[in-house]
């Protein structure tokens, strides 16, 4: 599936979920999707990296969300997704518990995060939405995830 | 029957002695032809090939059964074979006799054993062949100028492709490739024979013939299994057009009439190359380079003993043959460049079949034939291509009575061509059929629960996004509505994979062009692929200087370095795995390959080296996950990512830091 | 059951190979005389071992080592090699190319079943 072929409106995302909550990344980030297979470790790369592997041609790193965010990690299973994001000029997968819908997400539904969400994922969290049927999902700010340097003093499981 | 238990294959003698009549014989068949030879400008190569191969055999079965005088005597006629085969002597009346003299002694000495009684002496005849082979010409000097085994450009005969996949079944029938290659060579000439891996992971057996062939023996051989193309040659413009027409009478004729009058092709100053001379002679260049390392290593031990303006000398010449061996590397592998007709060749074929069974008509046009990829690019782009054509006769072309329904002529067209443009190839598949309907391909997306652009937006880009996702077609499928059928997803990514670019424009009711870009250079290297505590890695063939197998046994601890004898001196030995933070291998031998030279060598040691392949060599581009020691990545080809490593790095980190575990930037483990 | 591929131009040798390894338990024999041969007979299923001839006319023994080690699911049966003196075919190549293990002929027949026997008890190796 790819969502960069479409011409989204604003407000466009895609939902997924990592360790039971539910995130959205604006569908304009995403170049695809796809199921996780054979992923090959690099040796000494950060904890969170999974390792790379190939997307179209192109070598991309794999990034675990679940170890990102601080929760332990989980076996790959048949629901577990790689999606292919990109950011400046950076194309990175990341992979998530499960990734499905698409939605529209109006900007004014979207509130800045409670304090009380400051935590493990808080840091990466840009906004809380409320969806139509009333469930609340975190929109994602990408550039914090994929920024190296603020990875250290986050893995309390290190 | 002789039964002499002192040797262990003494129950083969009554074996080896018949295989050793077989041999002599053709020894005593090919002499006589050769000495015909004598006084004409040029040797008959095939002739000196068969019979290198007789006494290269005798050798082999003599030294078996230990009647050393028989191994020694066919080593000897072997040797002066092959210097003759590598025109580094010429053939004279003397070495005619030589080699007769030898061949009956060698006659005498298995027959001898056979007997029972004394072998005679092999002194005199070894000497004799000794002699030709170091005295230079004399008057009566054929000159073994290597005949080009292709075939000549001008013959009449029609050349086929002939394609076999060996399976149970047809083993149970009795055909193997062996058959199949002996009635591929009753029925004509072989020209080459290769084997080839299918994308499903098969393999198949393609042969190349020149032959006259009818209707009755394609028929028969396809029951068996032989699948049977026409080559199209082309003309001097490298262009060939070719009517295809469905049911009609006379198609057989026609396609036959155009062969043979493409036959008589003027002659062009290329020459035809069997791929497999091709991967032969990268096999001397890489033993050529193996040597020339050797030849170093040997050379720095001496440097202590040679004046220093000698050694200077020496080193100059050194210098000279690396480069040399680098251009011949180069030049090579600049051989490599294949034009793209290989591909094109099988789709009048194709789409004649495809035409005739689903009752249009269709004509195929080739242009660019000559436009050259390479080699490697070739072989990944043969299906993608065949797809796209398939789907243009499928999905594109419509019936007659709908083309001039529409105002069309009946008969619809397809053009494949091929050119270059800058640094990229460009292959282009256009029909004027159909087109693709936006609608319809927009629909059946959201029926398959794929996301879809909002009305307005739909463009040529978005269109191909669709047809190529996955679960848009399925397998049993060949939906006219949707305008193209299965695979394109498939095709899409074998072209990415190639660094490649897949575009689509379409005008519904006047046609569909799709259009491959691919890179004109790849960067490609060779590499050996090793394996360590289950993970693999490729690494630079350049930078290998020798490659061997070191008992763990015999490793020496010297303080903490692990070290083994090597070429007189001791040779640091870093386990791979451990600069990884990988486990330790738990076999009892390593495999080792030896980078650096002098006081700088190091070996490297892995579980085990798998094998050399060329690579593709794709770039690590994103800072989380450039690590030290890994210069980029490839795949071979399962899609799975091996990272390439980078043997300086590891050979700067031996000497600097031997005992650390060097870790990246960021969290260690 | 091990099936164990013997690959040589030669039918004595190939005799003489078989006759070997006939102390292998169980191991079942199937012979090829060239290149074309050999890969038939791998792509026809379940090879444990194989015993290859390097200097064969038509495709060279290292040409077929590397077609074989190409193949996804080939590159990991245990190759000896077998050469002969005088062969331009180093070790290194052949090891390079992924030879299992190096013998030259003549070869003592306790050699060859001595490295056959280890290759085939190394293997918890997926089949073919």
């Amino acid at each position: 599936m790819s969502a960069s072929g479409m011409a989204q409106g604003l407000g466009s995302y895609i939902l997924f979920t990592v360790a039971g909550t539910t995130y959205a990344l604006p569908s304009g980030e995403v170049r695809h999707m796809e199921m996780l297979e054979g992923v090959t470790r690099v040796p000494n790369a950060p904890t969170f990296v999974d390792g790379v592997v190939f997307s179209r041609g192109q070598v991309v790193p794999v990034v675990n969300l679940r170890a990102r965010f601080g929760f332990e990690r989980a076996a790959y299973d048949l629901r577990t997704r790689l999606i292919v994001v990109q950011a400046a000029s950076r194309v990175i997968g990341l992979v998530v518990d499960s990734a499905r819908e698409f939605v529209n997400i109006p900007p004014e539904s979207i509130q800045p995060p409670h304090e009380a969400l400051a935590g493990m994922s808080g840091r990466y969290v840009e906004g809380v939405a409320s969806l139509g049927d009333k469930r609340l999902v975190l929109t994602l700010d990408l550039s914090r995830i994929l920024n190296f340097a603020e990875s250290l003093p986050l893995d309390l499981n290190s | 029957m002789t039964t002499d238990n002192s040797t262990p294959f003494s129950d083969f003698l009554d074996d080896y002695f018949a295989e050793c009549d077989d041999h002599l014989m053709g020894v005593r068949r090919l002499l006589l032809t050769l000495e015909g030879s004598v006084g004409r400008s040029e040797i008959d190569r095939p002739a000196l090939d068969e019979l290198f191969r007789h006494f290269h055999s005798l050798k082999g079965i003599s030294g078996m059964v230990e009647l050393r005088a028989a191994e020694d005597l066919a080593h000897s006629l072997e040797e002066y074979l092959r210097a003759l085969r590598q025109l580094e002597a010429t053939l004279s009346g003397e070495g005619v006799d030589a080699l007769f003299d030898g061949a009956q002694m060698l006659e005498q000495v298995i027959g001898a054993r056979r007997a029972g009684t004394a072998p005679p002496s092999i002194d005199a005849a070894v000497a004799r062949i000794g002699r030709v082979v170091t005295d230079g010409a004399s008057d009566r000097t054929i000159s073994s100028a290597a005949r080009p085994t292709a075939v000549p450009r001008q013959s009449r005969k029609p050349r086929w492709l002939c394609t076999f996949s060996p399976s149970a079944d047809l083993v149970a029938r009795g055909i193997r490739v062996d058959t199949v290659r002996q009635r591929l060579s009753s029925a004509g000439e072989i020209t080459s024979a290769a084997p080839r891996v299918t994308p499903e992971g098969a393999v198949a057996f393609e042969f190349e013939i020149t032959a006259n062939l009818d209707d009755a023996t394609l028929e028969a051989w396809r029951a068996d299994g032989i699948v049977v193309e026409p080559i199209v040659e082309t003309d001097a413009e490298g262009q060939a057009v070719l009517d295809v027409l469905a049911a009609g009478p006379e198609p057989e004729a026609a396609i036959e009439g155009d062969l043979a009058a493409g036959g008589g092709v003027a002659p062009s100053h290329f020459v035809r190359v069997d791929l497999t001379r091709l991967d032969e002679l990268m096999r001397n260049v890489g033993d050529l380079v193996i040597s020339r390392a050797r030849l170093t290593e040997t050379l720095a031990r001496l440097e202590r003993r040679i004046p220093s303006a000698e050694w200077r000398a020496i080193q100059e010449n050194a210098v000279a043959i690396d480069r040399q061996l680098r251009t011949l590397r180069e030049g090579i592998m600049r051989v490599r460049l294949v034009p793209v007709g290989e591909i094109f060749r099988r789709m009048p074929f194709v789409v004649r079949d495809l035409a005739r069974e689903s009752g249009k008509r269709v004509h195929l046009e080739l242009r660019g034939q000559g436009t050259e990829i390479d080699k490697f690019l070739i072989e990944r782009m043969m299906d993608p291509v065949l797809h796209l054509v398939r789907n243009a006769v499928s999905h594109g072309i419509e019936t007659a009575e709908e083309r001039i329904a529409a105002g069309k002529s009946p008969e619809g067209t397809i053009i494949l061509s091929a050119a270059t443009a800058g640094d990229v190839v460009r292959i282009e598949i256009a029909d004027d059929g159909r087109g693709v309907d936006a609608a319809a391909v927009v629909e059946r997306a959201r029926t398959v629960g794929l996301p879809v652009p909002p009305q307005g937006a739909v463009d040529s880009s978005n269109l191909l996004t669709l047809l190529c996702a996955p679960g848009f077609s399925t397998r049993d499928e060949s939906d006219r509505a949707s305008g193209r059928g299965v695979g394109m997803g498939v095709v899409q990514a074998a072209v990415e994979e190639l660094s490649g670019s897949l575009s689509l424009e379409t005008t519904p009711g006047a046609g569909t062009r799709f259009t491959l870009e691919l890179p004109v250079t790849l960067a490609i290297t060779d590499a050996l692929i090793a394996t360590v505590a289950g993970e693999t890695f490729a690494v630079p063939q350049a930078a290998v200087r020798e490659v061997m197998e070191v008992p763990v046994s015999g490793l020496l601890q010297v303080e903490r370095n692990e070290m083994t004898p090597y070429r007189g001196a001791a040779l640091p030995i870093v386990r791979l795995g451990r600069l990884f933070g990988l486990p330790d291998s738990q076999r009892d031998r390593l495999h080792v390959f030896v980078i650096g030279t002098g006081t700088a060598a190091l070996g490297v040691a892995v579980d085990r080296i798998i094998g050399q392949r060329e690579i593709v060599v794709r770039a690590i581009a994103d800072e989380l996950v450039k690590v030290e020691g890994i210069s980029g990545a490839t795949d071979l080809g399962d899609g799975n990512v091996v990272l390439i490593l980078d043997p300086a790095v590891l050979a700067r980190h031996m000497r600097e830091r031997p005992d650390r575990v060097f870790a990246a930037r960021g969290a260690a483990r | 059951m091990p099936k164990i591929l013997i690959v040589d131009d030669s039918a004595t040798i190939r005799k003489m190979v078989r006759s070997s390894l006939r102390q292998l338990a169980d191991a079942e024999f199937v012979e090829a005389g060239n290149g074309l041969e050999a890969i038939e007979q791998i792509a026809l299923g379940a090879v444990s071992l194989i015993i290859l001839d390097l200097n064969m006319p038509d495709m060279h023994g290292v040409d077929v080592l590397k077609f074989l080690r190409r193949h996804q699911g080939w590159s990991d049966v245990p190759v000896v090699v077998l050469t002969t003196r005088g062969d331009e075919t180093s070790r290194e190549t052949a090891i390079a190319a992924g030879a299992t293990e190096y013998l030259t002929k003549p070869f003592a027949p306790q050699v060859l079943l001595e490295a056959a026997r280890t290759l085939l008890a190394d293997t918890a190796r997926p089949r073919v």
